[in-house]
């Protein structure tokens, strides 16, 4: 017998772009869909996967209860079929005992791993009493939330409940906040979590230390090599060559630290030249002539001097950029923390794709199609707390994102104690390694009364908390239905491919718990509830979303401008504007210079850190099927003459060293392709806690060596200023 | 016609993210430390001037005279009508001379079982009318699998492609006269 999933895309509607809120048109399941016979025993569920945060489609094939399989949704547009070596390991990761399995009161000194198993009802009372006490002595902003992953809405809405501000969603400020900001003063809009670049059908394309092929995130991967495969010429710039340098038509290795002096010489270069795209620039963009005054010290000299590239790459790239304009992109990036100089860095980048004219435009930057839908809240009744907040996010950065908030700023604030700050939350992150600086957390630890984590792994973080909370794999439970635009908008499904194994909640459940424990009168909704009633409002069931998981609701055109629209900014001047009006209003400098990171000195080292293709964040690392692939070693990528000079050969046992503290062993990869001011080791090693049995004490943990520098406009961090020693294990 | 199963890479599409290796080793339980496929790295020669590293899967090579099925003393390891070289883990003794045989290391000892193990191009996923495992989840979209003796499957239509186009086109090992049936394509 035979049973397959159809999830054919079925609503053939399309939206209007930019249409206000409406329900889905002509709903109708397409003529000839077919009910397969399942074998007995073999069932299917529909999800997204969580093992990093792209939220691939997904199908899981349950085998008399136990999943068996998870594959992509050949329709998911996030995806198109296909998983990647985390999303595959998702079934390892149901089903490793090393899973929190009970909730967890410490009962020794924190960080010594001393805990009670308690029941979810002991947990939650205790949690709710000493918050409760908490408040009465220092008020509701003494509550501090650090969240990240699908189920983050539910802490988040909690702690509004609980009456705090201080909400922080790490991916802000330790990863994509300089970027979106800097994009945002270009284009009036941030760049999004799905990045709107069009790889199929570029020409041309500049990625600056973007390592698409590492990162890993399947949609995006798929356009790039596709769009390579189409003949794009592909530009690579890193100190380092990664495996998306090896997919490139030109590697440059630049000097750690100097990538806005490459973009500053381009621009200037091509302003030079006149070799921009002039209708756009001067239909479309404001701030023009100041630019090109203000970039006319930066030649290809200057430049070339500073980045170590050479004068001809420089100006090839620039050339190949413009001879393939308007189906070009040079990528806006995504976790741009680097040298506290990452906002003024991405608008050189913004500022380079307007001289490209490339907005909504093939090969170019695209516009996602939305799918604008009433959503119901989960939450009925919630006051968002719209206080000051801690970290200075609206108020010391003015511009900073509220809704999102500085989540290195929060933990220094945490740390110094300016404020009362002593109840902290953690659901599905992990600031330990998250963070720039490991001492702050550990301060920040110890000025907390409470810390409560939310986790499915003894993560650093939950090691050191007071109390931990199990909580369901995605596998094991439903979660409010999500809506996402790339090149079409699109609602996902979860729903539980097994029962829990362990004595595991969903974040909602345990939020909601917690609430009315504290004696909050909110309602949460159940889950189920919220599916049911989002659906019902456009016309589903159930059922549909069990057939197919993934269901396209708008179509569109990517591309308007091409198509003739005029383009829209939504910035003060109504154009893309080179001169940022903003930046200038807020006292910022209004045009990007190249501002020289501190260097390092004699045999130290820059510590630069990344993804490979297999492990996402601090999360995967313990996961046996992943750590097979690298045979869990953890390399050190070190230059050749640099290692030589050390006596350090290829394979040795080398530690990183920063004052007292030395990491534990990694492995030296010796190679002439990275450059020789920087070391590189991947991101997430070196847990200290000890269930995480496969990998406590293997290979270094990044957050101990890194800076914690401050970006001046986004306030998010910068954490490659840090300089280490490596020295023989 | 007989059916001959054959796979094909497009490596210039391989970007080492070893999808394939463990969507394998969900599909077929493979031990936590092996793998049935994996993913080489190649530097090309001049690479100090012109750095370029390649990716380069391997796995079984279901080759059609297939060295691992010449030295198996109990024909555990045998060929199969449409060219898939299977084994019968049943009558396999754990003896390991094909372990060694293998000029191209596709096969490792499943501790467990103690037997030889290996690809088996996916056997009842292809019966049921699915890819091989590793084929359906490529992120790339390196793997092409079928059969080539059906001019209409996509490979033979790539191999087609690929032959007018001029696309420089390879197997392994070619020299040893085991007549592999994995296809490496470059663009």
């Amino acid at each position: 017998m035979k049973s397959k999933i159809s999830r054919r895309r079925f609503i053939q509607g399309t939206l209007a772009a930019g249409a206000a809120a409406a329900t889905l048109p002509s709903l109708s399941l397409v003529a000839g869909e077919v009910e397969h016979s399942t074998p007995s025993g073999i069932t299917y569920a529909q999800n997204w996967c969580e093992m990093c945060f792209w939220k691939c489609g997904l199908t899981a094939k349950v085998v008399d209860g136990k999943v068996a399989k998870l594959e992509g949704q050949k329709d998911c547009p996030s995806n198109f079929g296909k998983l990647c070596a985390k999303g595959n390991s998702g079934v390892f990761q149901l089903y490793d005992p090393d899973r929190l399995q009970k909730p967890l009161i410490r009962t020794g000194e924190r960080g010594s791993g001393q805990f009670k198993e308690v029941s979810w009802d002991e947990a939650i009372k205790y949690i709710a009493e000493k918050a409760n006490a908490l408040k009465a002595k220092y008020g509701p902003e003494t509550f501090t939330l650090f969240a990240h992953g699908s189920g983050e809405h539910s802490f988040v809405d909690l702690i509004h409940i609980m009456g705090s501000p201080n909400i922080c969603i790490p991916s802000y400020s330790q990863c994509t906040g300089s970027r979106d900001i800097g994009w945002a003063l270009t284009y009036g809009k941030p760049v999004g979590g799905k990045e709107p670049v069009d790889s199929e059908n570029a020409k041309c394309i500049m990625l600056l230390g973007r390592n698409i092929a590492e990162a890993l995130h399947v949609g995006e991967l798929q356009d790039f090599i596709n769009g390579c495969a189409n003949g794009a010429y592909v530009i690579y710039v890193d100190p380092r060559y990664s495996k998306t340098a090896a997919k490139s038509n030109k590697f440059m290795m630049i000097k750690p630290g100097t990538d806005t002096a490459l973009l500053l010489a381009m621009i200037n270069y091509i302003l030079v030249k006149e070799i921009y795209n002039k209708d756009f620039v001067e239909n479309y963009t404001s701030g023009l002539e100041e630019l090109r005054e203000h970039v006319r010290p930066y030649t290809v000299k200057w430049a070339s001097e500073i980045t170590e590239i050479p004068e001809k790459d420089i100006i090839e790239a620039a050339e190949k950029l413009c001879a393939a304009a308007p189906h070009c992109y040079i990528h806006p990036g995504r976790r741009l923390t680097r040298y506290g100089t990452d906002t003024q860095f991405v608008r050189a980048i913004a500022i380079l794709n307007a001289l490209m004219g490339n907005w909504e435009q093939p090969g170019g930057i695209y516009r996602p199609v939305p799918l604008k839908l009433d959503q119901p809240h989960m939450v009925h009744d919630l006051e968002r707390v719209e206080a000051d907040r801690a970290d200075g996010a609206g108020t010391d950065f003015p511009i900073a994102s509220t809704d999102l908030g500085l989540a290195n700023k929060m933990m220094q604030a945490i740390a110094e104690q300016k404020h009362p700050l002593k109840g902290m939350f953690v659901y599905g992150c992990n600031p330990f390694h998250n963070q720039g600086s490991t001492e702050t957390v550990e301060k920040a630890i110890k000025a907390s009364e409470l810390i409560v984590t939310c986790e499915i792994y003894m993560t650093d973080t939950a090691w050191y908390s007071d109390v931990v909370l199990p909580e369901s794999t995605y596998l094991e439970r439903y979660d409010p239905i999500i809506i996402t635009s790339r090149k079409s908008g699109y609602i996902q499904y979860r729903e539980p491919a097994v029962k829990p194994l362990y004595d595991t909640l969903g974040g909602w459940e345990i939020a909601a718990r917690l609430s009315k424990a504290m004696g909050y009168e909110n309602h949460f909704m159940d889950v189920r509830e919220y599916n049911k009633e989002f659906l019902d409002s456009i016309g589903l069931t159930e059922a549909n979303m069990k057939k197919h998981g993934c269901l396209v609701g708008a179509e569109g055109d990517p591309f308007p401008v091409a198509s003739g629209a005029e383009p829209e900014f939504h910035t003060p001047s109504g154009k893309a504007e080179l001169f940022s009006s903003m930046m200038s209003d807020l006292g910022y400098e209004a045009l990007p210079s190249y501002e020289a990171p501190p260097m390092p000195k004699g045999d130290e080292f820059r510590l630069l850190f990344g993804r490979l293709s297999f492990h996402t964040h601090a999360r995967t690392q313990n996961n046996a099927w992943l750590l097979a692939l690298h045979h869990s070693q953890v390399e050190l990528w070190i230059n050749s003459e640099r290692a030589k000079n050390l006596g350090i050969k290829n394979g040795d046992d080398v530690c990183i060293v920063k004052g007292e503290k030395k990491s534990n062993p990694c492995k030296a990869k010796v190679v002439d392709y990275i450059h020789r001011d920087a070391i590189f080791i991947p991101h997430g090693f070196g847990s200290v806690s000890k269930m995480l049995t496969r990998v406590v004490g293997v290979g270094a943990r990044d957050s101990d060596f890194t800076s914690d520098v401050t970006d001046p406009v986004s306030g998010s961090a910068g954490f490659h200023n840090g300089f280490v020693k490596v020295v023989k294990a | 016609m007989k059916k001959k199963y054959a796979m094909a890479y497009i490596v210039d599409r391989c970007v080492d993210c070893k999808a394939c290796m463990v969507a394998c080793k969900a599909e077929w339980h493979v031990p936590d430390e092996d793998f049935r496929t994996h993913i080489d790295t190649g530097k090309s020669p001049d690479y100090t001037d012109k750095l370029r590293l390649h990716f380069l899967p391997h796995q079984c090579n279901h080759c059609d005279d297939a060295p691992c099925v010449t030295v198996c003393p109990t024909k555990a390891s045998y060929k199969r009508e449409d060219g898939i070289v299977s084994i019968n883990q049943k009558i396999c003794v754990g003896c390991k001379y094909c372990i060694v045989s293998c000029p191209y290391d596709a096969r490792f000892f499943n501790h467990e079982l103690g037997v030889a193990e290996k690809c088996t191009f996916c056997l009842p996923r292809i019966a049921e009318g699915l890819a091989p495992a590793c084929v359906t989840t490529c992120p790339g979209n390196v793997r092409v699998f079928g059969d080539v003796n059906d001019p209409k499957s996509e490979i033979s239509a790539l191999l087609r492609d690929a032959a007018e186009k001029h696309y420089k086109v390879w197997k392994l090992r070619q020299d040893l006269g085991t007549e592999p049936n994995i296809y490496y394509v470059q663009k």
